[in-house]
């Protein structure tokens, strides 16, 4: 069972995306997606029509990824619940919802024009973190007990 | 009595023998390809490019089983054959498959400051001569050019989207009327706004010349998607028992529909207006009462970030490249904005948003304040973007935008 988050969850996710013919289907993603839990740091990256990578990075990297999603612990392990609960996020967790429910939104990054992959490929981001509801997922962080 | 309709013997040229029989061709071939009006000089032609006897009967039995009904069978010529194009140019699929960008290779790949030709010549091709114009009127590469243009392109069609079966209507539920009013005079807002887009565009299309393809290509998968947006929206306000509502003021129309310069109407239109309209589409993904107009909003929003990609790397190719129009374009973003802004009249698409955004009429307050949010987004996002083009326009901003920008209270 992987834990999130950790390079091992990404990947273990970006195999099932890289099987599934839906998403193929979407179409072309190409994008460096940073992802921000609490202090932790990691890069997730697509091209073409397949996850191609994830690895741990540093503060400085940000600069380099086309944008990243930041929200604190428990609102990850809440939208990752809330996947697994439904098969996919309902009406209020998906990224863009919770984008437009943070003042400083959900996807940053520090180029006006880069950010926008957020939106050009959202689907697809979607679906990836979608497909992490065929997985059991431990969380080490945000725990509630 | 002598057959007068017979063909006269006619004599071969000596050095058109030889070199009939250089290329292996017999003399009655020869003859009788002499008989039917073929010149000497095109058969020597013929046979020092390696065209063979049996190759010349073929095409003969050809044009004869055409004789019956058809004009006279044409001369060979195939001189285009010898066309001093770059040959032996051999493109490689990428991981994204053959895209326009992997065959922009050699010269090509090459794309002019100035497009010379006034006709429809492919870029790379050898012109000929006497081709009538097509008059466009865009023949500078700053006037058009976005180096994004060709994989916009590319993603418009990997990304494409069918309105009739991937959105899963079956999942829209019957709204209180309210709500359903609300959502339905939303749509018929995009609807008309998508289909202006397509119109505006179209119009544009035959002014670009031909050495820019990848900005055509680009733009004609805009257009596609303006119809597309037209017709989702149309769909979704005539499927749960509602209908259209109230056509828009059209004020934010018209400057785009005026524009009378290439850059003009992508600075309003493309930058400006799709900025503000893709926000509207993130609102509605958030606030949608089904999975299903979340899906269309979510698939719209995709198709209009594209839109705005193209734009604001336009303009920030402009500036690079001609500074000089810094302050041209500066105009034309204040009167879109003015337009713009006079758009917020229409207070039927307002109130509709605040009715979507607050859940129901009679949160329409509430609604407001998220409405009021949605414009602070807008006018955010469209400063940032600006921002990545070179363009700071917070100090000229109109002042109903501007006001946008200060802290909440």
């Amino acid at each position: 069972m992987p834990t999130f988050p950790s390079v091992e969850w990404f990947k273990v996710v970006g195999e099932l995306v890289n099987k599934d013919d839906a998403f193929r289907r979407l179409g072309t993603v190409d994008a460096r997606v940073g992802v921000k839990v609490g202090a932790q740091l990691f890069e997730v990256t697509f091209e073409a029509f397949e996850c191609t990578g994830a690895r741990e990075i540093g503060e400085g990297d940000l600069r380099d990824v086309d944008f990243w999603l930041e929200q604190t612990p428990e609102e990850w392990r809440e939208m990752i619940e809330n996947i697994r609960e439904h098969g996919s996020a309902d009406l209020h967790h998906t990224l863009n919802t919770i984008d437009l429910s943070k003042p400083e939104g959900f996807a940053r990054s520090y180029d006006g024009y880069r950010r926008d992959t957020f939106y050009r490929f959202n689907q697809s981001l979607q679906h990836f973190f979608d497909v992490s509801s065929k997985i059991e997922t431990r969380f080490t962080i945000g725990a509630r007990s | 009595m002598a057959d007068e309709s017979a063909a006269p013997v006619v004599e071969i040229p000596t050095g058109l023998a030889a070199q009939a029989k250089q290329a292996g061709w017999p003399e009655d071939l020869v003859r009788e390809l002499l008989q039917r009006g073929a010149q000497p000089a095109d058969l020597v032609r013929y046979m020092r490019m390696g065209v063979t006897a049996d190759q010349v009967r073929q095409f003969i039995a050809g044009q004869a089983g055409g004789e019956a009904v058809g004009p006279p069978a044409p001369q060979l010529d195939l001189s285009w054959m010898k066309v001093p194009t770059e040959w032996g140019t051999r493109a490689r699929p990428t991981k994204k498959g053959l895209t326009m960008d992997a065959i922009n290779i050699g010269k090509y790949g090459e794309v002019p400051d100035t497009w010379e030709y006034q006709t429809e010549m492919p870029r790379g091709a050898v012109p000929t001569l006497d081709v009538e114009g097509m008059s466009y009127s865009v023949y500078e590469k700053q006037e058009l050019w976005s180096d994004n243009a060709a994989a916009l392109y590319e993603e418009a069609i990997q990304r494409r989207w069918r309105p009739a079966t991937d959105i899963p209507w079956q999942a829209i539920r019957p709204l209180p009327d309210d709500l359903e009013r609300a959502i339905c005079q939303v749509c018929t807002h995009l609807s008309e706004k998508a289909q202006v887009e397509a119109d505006v565009l179209s119009g544009w299309e035959p002014e670009l010349s031909y050495g820019y393809h990848e900005v055509k290509l680009c733009l004609a998968s805009v257009i596609f998607e303006g119809a597309r947006h037209t017709e989702v929206f149309r769909k979704r306000a005539l499927c749960n028992g509602g209908g259209l509502g109230l056509q828009s003021t059209g004020w934010g129309f018209r400057s785009v529909t005026d524009a009378r310069n290439f850059t003009e109407m992508v600075a309003i239109q493309m930058v400006l207006q799709d900025s503000f309209t893709l926000v509207q589409h993130q609102y509605g993904e958030a606030f949608a009462p089904s999975a299903a107009e979340q899906l269309i909003f979510r698939l719209a929003m995709q198709d209009k970030a594209r839109h705005v990609a193209y734009g604001i790397a336009h303009l920030k190719y402009v500036l690079l490249h001609r500074a000089e129009r810094r302050q041209e374009i500066e105009r034309y973003l204040e009167k879109g904005e003015a337009l713009l802004v006079a758009d917020d009249r229409d207070t039927a698409t307002r109130e509709a948003f605040a009715i979507l955004l607050g859940g129901g009429k009679d949160r329409i307050q509430e609604g407001l304040t998220k409405y009021e949010e949605m414009r602070r987004r807008q006018v955010q996002q469209y400063l940032e973007r600006l921002s990545w083009a070179t363009i700071d326009r917070r100090e000229r901003l109109h002042p109903a935008l501007r006001a946008y920008t200060q802290a909440p209270e």
